[in-house]
């Protein structure tokens, strides 16, 4: 059974303009040059639009959604004539599928990379060495503690 | 447009591929561009999982960065176009989303920080162009003659357009007229702004897409690809051996970032800018690039 939620464009992140929804005409402008709807016929951006816009867009944040396959291109947001920007209505998306515990691990663990290291890539004594060797200055220290406060729940 | 500017190093660069540190330390200064360390910075975030973890985190990690950067009294400069995505983003955001910014501020409050939006995100590739390709060609000593380049944008250097504000964003040239003032010939391609296919989580789809580009840019009689971005360069230098292995598609085209080519022309060592680095050997290439 599809659930209807009304709600649910009112849950997605303003940060970007993924608020501009309402104002999709569905033309399609945005699939033609879609990269990820030519490699998955189930990854359609002006259907990721109508289907947020209508609050039936649980199965798009659950496990395993199709929307991780976004290329973050930005194809549909130079296309779209309505300023609806497709990719950050999907992104806003990315961030409820995450907050519901459903954003796949390698995501995840990316931002606890950061957390923990301030960088997505933990720093390694190989590198450091690499680095010497290239005659490079010495890696900055990226401060973790930081992205602890930022980040860490509980905290903002 | 030359000048000195704060580099900021994002994580891939310094992390993984520090042998483009190297080429941009070398080959900048030679144009009268000059790259100061600041300390302090952390991942911009990136822009394509962490931004989708949460925008308002991903806001105010940005901010706290370019805040560091107003503090160091100059621009910054990134070699990345996933660092100049976000930074450059954010920045528009914090100006014109007040809401946004008002999160992101809180999230921050914990810490010392102050911006005032007074510092500008610069892609290397964009000082460059302002420097032009006639100064540029002026610190070419050895020429890189008949070397036929591809040349790959990457998204996030040209899209979205009114915010990047780097080239136009279906029909760039602009980093063409910097590989030609090299003294190479920048070669056309199909779908030559497409895509690398990085950020797919599909990693075999995100890989086929980078094939389809590089049997394009072979079939145009490419010898080699220049990028501008660390994450295109994984996708392409990496990745050929990864189509090799997952997609049993097989090619050869050296991938370089534009400022190894940059400072390979300006008669740089290929030793000492660690190009044996590179999955895809760069040797076969020695002969064109007058080594
Ligand atoms: S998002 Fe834009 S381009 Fe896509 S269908 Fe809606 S109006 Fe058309
Ligand atoms: S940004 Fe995502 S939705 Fe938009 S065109 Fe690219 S792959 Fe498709």
């Amino acid at each position: 059974m599809l659930k209807v939620d009304p709600g649910f464009k009112a849950t997605l992140s303003t940060v970007e303009s993924a608020g501009e929804l309402s104002y999709c005409y569905q033309c399609s402008s945005c699939v033609a040059e879609c990269p990820a709807a030519q490699r998955f016929p189930e990854f359609n951006p002006r259907e990721i639009v109508l289907a947020s816009l209508l609050g039936v867009a649980e199965y798009l944040t659950a496990e395993g959604s199709v929307i991780w396959q976004c290329a973050t291109c930005y194809n549909c947001y130079e296309r779209c004539p309505q300023g609806t920007h497709p990719v950050e209505v999907i992104t806003a998306l990315k961030n409820i599928a995450f907050d519901s515990g459903n954003a796949p691990e390698n995501v995840s663990s990316l931002r606890e990379a950061v957390m923990e290291h301030g960088t997505v890539i933990a720093p390694s004594d190989t590198i450091r060495k690499r680095r010497d060797e290239l005659g490079l200055p010495e890696l900055p220290d990226a401060p973790a503690e930081d992205m602890k406060k930022i980040m860490g729940r509980g905290g903002g | 447009m030359s000048g000195d500017y704060t580099l900021f190093p994002g994580c891939m660069i310094p992390l993984r591929y520090p042998q483009i540190e190297t080429a941009a330390r070398k080959c900048l200064p030679a144009v009268g561009i000059g790259l100061e360390e600041y300390p302090g910075f952390t991942c911009c975030p990136e822009p394509w999982t962490v931004k989708g973890t949460g925008l308002e985190e991903w806001l105010a990690v940005a901010m706290r960065n370019l805040a560091v950067g107003e503090n160091s009294g100059r621009d910054l400069l990134v070699l990345c176009n996933g660092c100049y995505s976000t930074l450059r983003e954010a920045s528009h955001i914090l100006s014109v989303n007040p809401e946004a910014a008002k999160a992101a501020e809180k999230k921050l409050s914990g810490l010392k920080v102050s911006y005032k939006g007074k510092v500008e995100v610069r892609h290397v590739a964009s000082v460059l162009a302002g420097i032009g390709p006639e100064k540029i060609a002026k610190s070419v000593k050895r020429p890189l003659e008949g070397l036929k380049v591809a040349v790959h944008h990457g998204c996030h250097l040209l899209r979205p357009s009114s915010v990047m504000e780097f080239d136009d964003p279906f029909e760039p040239s602009i980093l063409e007229d910097l590989v030609a003032a090299l003294g190479a010939e920048a070669v056309r391609y199909e779908g030559y702004t497409d895509c690398c296919g990085r950020a797919l989580n599909d990693v075999n789809a995100g890989l086929a897409m980078a094939e389809e580009k590089v049997r394009a840019m072979e079939e145009a009689g490419a010898d080699c690809l220049a990028l501008v971005c660390p994450a295109c360069f994984e996708q392409f230098d990496l990745g050929q051996v990864e189509m090799k292995r997952h997609l049993k598609k097989e090619h050869h085209l050296p991938a370089f970032h534009y400022c190894q080519l940059l400072a390979l022309a300006q008669g740089e060592d290929p030793d000492a800018l660690g190009l044996s680095r590179h999955k895809i050997k760069v040797k076969p290439l020695h002969r064109k690039l007058g080594l």
